[in-house]
């Protein structure tokens, strides 16, 4: 088993602020900024030292709790202050993105990295269409045309145009070329029916997040068929979980930590406009529709001490077929980040020696 | 004014007979098919508007004309059907035909189009057209489908890197036959280049929203 570490920018609010999304701007502050930033290249350096094989970040706008808008400028930076980690940039939004943007963007920083880079590509949670106007009703096909285009300009030796239904371009051929061979270890991130097929289709990964084991093992299971029917099988590490962890010293603390973290969603859209997102955006676990919002936090699914962890990680392996879980180990936001540095110290010394070779 | 109805019939050359059907007016499109008998696409309507397409379908092959021969004949074909300069479309297997009336008949073909082009079959085509590519000076464009299952589209690139003026198209989800599966993507894509050659990679699309 690989392990992840899914750094967020943590950002602690001085002032409580309004919980609903966007929160303004202007309630920002500048100070505490700039202290979650130097407080994610310090967990990056420290999880390097703790021997995690992957640090991952992701895309999220107007966020108060995670301030990596523009992950490529956070995977850029975090690249330049470690030396052996792998940088997972999970969560260039495709639909909203210039694929050819990405294309390049993501080549010259697995060149920069010498070669350290992850890649996964996603549709992104519905909130993110009301940053960049995107009409969900289009954002599946602009994503699942946008991954063939970037694999397509990181792969096709000869300059080309893409005659698309949601992207056009008459020339294209990218300076530079990823230096790994043909392009970064690359995933589909999600639980869809289309995004596992777009990735047995195209022999790429599959990361699947959060939701509770039996629900992400539907759609690991489905994406394995698929590899089948495409004549392949998935290596272990080409199946990414990413989950929520809560570990402590003992099953009860863990327990009594969980208990104390908030149930509800950090910032919620307006009523009206998540309802109307209900009906305008449509999901599915592996073909089996679910809601487009949920309601409450993400859930947790590995819950206690070290023993227990193991066992749970064990389970996953088995249950899920991941080979790499990418972890967050405390909320992003209100956790208090002398705990995470303990929780990953823990997870450092009495954890991950015992899963390496699950 | 009114759209000419669509045309058929067979056009004698070298002592064979060749199907064709015909739309639209304007300068002559030649549609060399992949395909016996030659059928009209929705895409041949939309271009159509600004072209006279003529589909040919292949003459019969009896086996002992070869692919430079084929092309001779079509080219008796297209002058005794009134068209002395025009533009080229070849389809599939009808594509090496394209190539080699391009190569044949250089100052007739204004701009060829290859769709899913079937002609670079490494050793047994029995002719040297490969050897023979780098001579075409014709604005070229080639097409393929991503989801092409029957000529692989990573032989784009080989006619790409062959031809001199030649631009290199993936049409996205599309199948071997472009013009069918994305009627609209093809019309497009080839009604620019017809018209504007090499400069239609050149964006003419506005973005104003609201001005």
């Amino acid at each position: 088993m690989k392990v992840s570490y899914f750094e967020t920018a943590r950002y602690r609010p001085p002032r409580p602020l309004a919980p609903e999304w966007p929160v303004p701007s202007g309630d920002y502050d500048r100070d505490a900024g700039a202290d979650a930033y130097r407080g994610m290249i310090e967990r990056i350096r420290y999880v390097e030292e703790l021997g995690f094989d992957w640090v991952s970040v992701s895309e999220h706008h107007y966020s108060p709790r995670i301030l990596t808008p523009a992950p490529i400028v956070s995977a850029s930076f975090i690249a330049a202050q470690v030396k052996r980690i792998t940088i997972a940039l999970l969560g260039p939004i495709v639909p909203q993105s210039n694929p050819v943007r990405v294309a390049e963007e993501l080549a010259m920083l697995d060149t920069l990295a010498e070669g350290r880079l992850v890649v996964g590509l996603l549709r992104g949670t519905t909130n993110e269409y009301l940053t960049y106007d995107l009409n969900p009703a289009e954002a599946r096909e602009r994503t699942d045309e946008g991954m063939e285009l970037i694999l397509k300009a990181w792969t096709e030796p000869q300059p080309f145009g893409w005659q698309g239904r949601h992207f056009r371009y008459r020339t294209i051929s990218i300076w530079p070329r990823p230096l790994q061979r043909p392009h970064p270890p690359t995933y589909a991130l999600g639980i869809s029916r289309e995004s596992c097929e777009f990735a047995a289709r195209h022999r790429l990964g599959c990361g699947v997040s959060y939701a509770p084991f039996e629900v992400v093992a539907k759609a690991t299971r489905y994406y394995r068929e698929q590899c089948a029917r495409h004549g392949w099988e998935p290596a272990p590490e080409q199946i990414v979980y990413r989950a929520n962890m809560a570990l402590a010293e003992t099953d009860d603390e863990a327990h009594a930590f969980l208990r104390s973290q908030p149930t509800t969603a950090p910032f919620s859209m307006r009523a009206e406009v998540s309802g109307a997102f209900m009906t305008l955006d449509s999901r599915n676990v592996a073909g089996e529709a679910r809601p487009a919002i949920r309601s409450g936090a993400l859930p947790t699914t590995f819950i206690g001490g070290p023993d227990t962890i193991v066992e749970q990680v064990r389970r996953c392996r088995d249950e899920v077929g991941a080979g790499v879980l990418d972890l967050s180990l405390v909320p992003p936001g209100w956790g208090d980040p002398d705990l995470l540095m303990r929780s990953l110290e823990l997870f450092g010394t009495k954890v991950l020696p015992r899963i390496r070779d699950l | 004014m009114t759209a000419r109805p669509a045309r058929e019939g067979h056009v004698q050359a070298d002592g064979v007979t060749i199907p064709w059907v015909e739309t639209g007016q304007g300068t002559p499109l030649v549609h060399v098919q992949g395909v016996d008998a030659p059928r009209l696409t929705p895409a041949h309507e939309v271009l159509g508007r600004q072209y006279r397409v003529i589909a040919f379908g292949q003459p019969p092959d009896d086996a002992t004309r070869s692919r430079p021969e084929l092309a001779s004949t079509m080219a008796v074909a297209i002058t005794k059907l009134g068209a002395d300069t025009f533009n080229l479309l070849g389809s599939s297997a009808g594509g090496a035909v394209a190539l080699w009336l391009a190569l044949q008949a250089r100052e007739r073909v204004l701009a060829l189009v290859l769709e899913a082009p079937a002609a670079i079959r490494h050793g047994d085509a029995g002719d040297d057209l490969e050897s023979r590519l780098e001579e075409l000076a014709t604005p070229t464009l080639v097409l393929f489908g991503t989801r092409d299952a029957v000529v692989t589209p990573d032989m784009g690139g080989v006619y790409k890197e062959r031809i001199p003026s030649c631009h290199l198209v993936f049409v996205y989800d599309a199948g071997h036959s472009i013009a069918v599966d994305r009627p609209e993507a093809f019309s497009e894509v080839v009604g620019d280049f017809l018209e504007r050659h090499e400069a239609f990679v050149i964006s003419r699309t506005a973005t104003v929203i609201n001005p």
